[in-house]
């Protein structure tokens, strides 16, 4: 059968790359810092941060602040990106509301785990 | 149904990955989307890993002994070239997006890798030399 | 006096049910003339089942369009000498991404109904249509009164090099979202929905395969950038208009 002329799709619209496209200039630059501070600050050689290292910096509440924002940024613009790739293979409405669902689900629960992970590390210091 | 060859298909997904014949557009392509890939997983890796943090001292010192193994250094080294070719090439994207830098586009991203991989020498020159 | 070159041509061929496969053909070939005209030349003495599209030979129709050792040409202009030396094995196929009728003639029913859905139009005025990102031809008022035919021919070479149009045949592809940026999505609401939308603007990753191609001066990629600039500059009007 030839192919019929396409009606509109939801899928990617203009507000999701443009999540995309801002949380990948964010991450350039929390990236930035996030790695100097993990290779070039710490007590072992290398740089690297100890145990101890890590306790102390996350006492200063910018960087629990920070962390967790990064975490939001990278999970978002990697799940986004994902999903970009799934529809370059024009997945039918029920397979990309079950990547939706996915997805969703995926980045609520890292959130959430980060979240916890860094609330962990903070209280480790008092 | 018989198929026709030629036709649009998820199936012909391997094809993203075949620069022969192509421009250097393609390479930009290619390479987003390798490192787009590597970079998804590490991320996960790392968020698994670090539970060890939580598992206090002793727990994640061994997580420092482990990275020590020459394997996982390689591996940080790919997951940081990985970055800068994403990171860099995302930059192309963004900015031609909006207008910026449209009739230099080709140039600019042979400027950009060249970045990235004086980023990766460098890093390799850290990394590896003794 | 003309200089006579030995090409062999490896040339695609598919008939109804049969499985694909390429035919040799060793012919002579000048190295200033065009690579349409030594797949009419084996039309014409070698085999008259090799079926092709071409109409006008000018670079006006956009019918010739092929893939000439794996790279898009519009074959009426694509001189011997661009491609091949004396003595060379030239591949000739099909364009990608659209389905085959016949050897090298694909069915572009797709592209044209897309163009016709998006609004693009084939004879505009002067003022109109870009000559360059961001510049226009003339903005003077008198200049009104001049047309031009757009640059797009409709030669599909732009889609069968895009590798997202590889992949998925919704995806309006280059030249239709070219179009689209020249019809303007300003005063059309079903535009923006189509162009905004799983197939539309946001599906291209800026490989610039398209540009690197066309043989017409479209510039596909940087219509695509400009046309998300106009979806992006509705939408945010709209979000302040409706308060959605």
């Amino acid at each position: 059968m030839l192919e019929t002329v396409s009606t509109p799709k939801k899928g990617e619209t203009t507000w999701l790359w443009l999540l995309k496209i801002i949380t990948g200039a964010l991450i350039f630059i929390i990236l930035g810092i996030h790695f100097v501070v993990n290779h070039t600050l710490g007590t072992v050689e290398g740089g690297l941060l100890s145990y101890q290292d890590v306790v102390a910096y996350y006492q200063n509440p910018i960087i629990p602040i920070m962390e967790i924002a990064f975490l939001i940024f990278v999970v978002s613009h990697s799940l986004i990106g994902l999903r970009s790739i799934f529809l370059d293979l024009n997945p039918s409405p029920r397979a990309l509301s079950t990547v939706n669902w996915l997805f969703s689900a995926v980045g609520i629960v890292s959130v959430v785990y980060g979240i916890w992970l860094v609330m962990t590390i903070v209280s480790r210091g008092s | 149904m018989s198929t026709t060859p030629n036709r649009p298909s998820p199936s012909n997904w391997l094809k993203w990955f075949d620069p022969r014949q192509r421009e250097i557009g393609t390479w930009a392509f290619i390479l987003n989307r390798i490192t787009a890939l590597g970079l998804t997983l590490y991320l996960f890796l790392h968020l698994i890993i670090l539970s060890q943090l939580a598992g206090g001292e002793e727990a994640y010192q061994g997580f420092l002994d482990l990275i020590r193994n020459p394997i996982f250094v390689f591996g940080e080294w790919l997951v940081i070239i990985a970055g800068l070719i994403h990171g860099l090439n995302g930059l192309r994207i963004g900015l031609t997006s909006f207008g910026i830098a449209i009739p230099y586009q080709k140039q600019f991203f042979y400027i950009l890798m060249a970045i990235a991989v004086a980023g990766g020498l460098y890093f390799a020159v850290r990394m590896f030399a003794v | 006096m003309t200089n006579q070159w030995t090409l062999n041509l490896l040339v695609y061929r598919l008939k109804g049910n049969g499985a694909p496969h390429y035919d040799s053909f060793k012919i002579k070939a000048n190295p200033d003339e065009y690579v349409l005209d030594l797949v009419e030349r084996i039309w014409a003495f070698e085999d008259r089942t090799l079926t092709f599209a071409h109409a006008c030979h000018h670079s006006t129709c956009g019918a010739c369009g092929m893939r000439i050792n794996g790279v898009e040409k519009l074959t009426c202009i694509t001189p011997v000498h661009t491609v091949a030396k004396d003595g060379a094995t030239v591949k000739v196929e099909p364009l990608r991404n659209f389905p085959v009728i016949s050897d090298l003639a694909v069915d572009m029913g797709s592209l044209f109904r897309r163009m016709e859905q998006v609004g693009h139009r084939p004879v505009l005025e002067l003022a109109d249509e870009p000559a360059e990102p961001g510049i226009m031809r003339s903005q003077k008022a008198e200049d009104r009164e001049i047309i031009r035919l757009a640059d797009c021919i409709e030669c599909g070479l732009c889609i069968s090099a895009c590798p997202i149009a590889t992949t998925t045949p919704e995806y309006l592809g280059p030249a239709v979202l070219a179009g689209a940026q020249q019809s303007g999505i300003q005063n059309n609401r079903k535009l923006l929905a189509l162009i905004d939308s799983q197939n539309g603007a946001w599906r291209c990753h800026s490989a610039f395969e398209c540009t690197a191609v066309c043989p017409s001066n479209v510039e596909p990629a940087w219509r695509i950038m400009d046309l998300r600039m106009q979806v992006m500059s509705e939408r945010i009007k709209n979000w302040f208009r409706s308060g959605k």
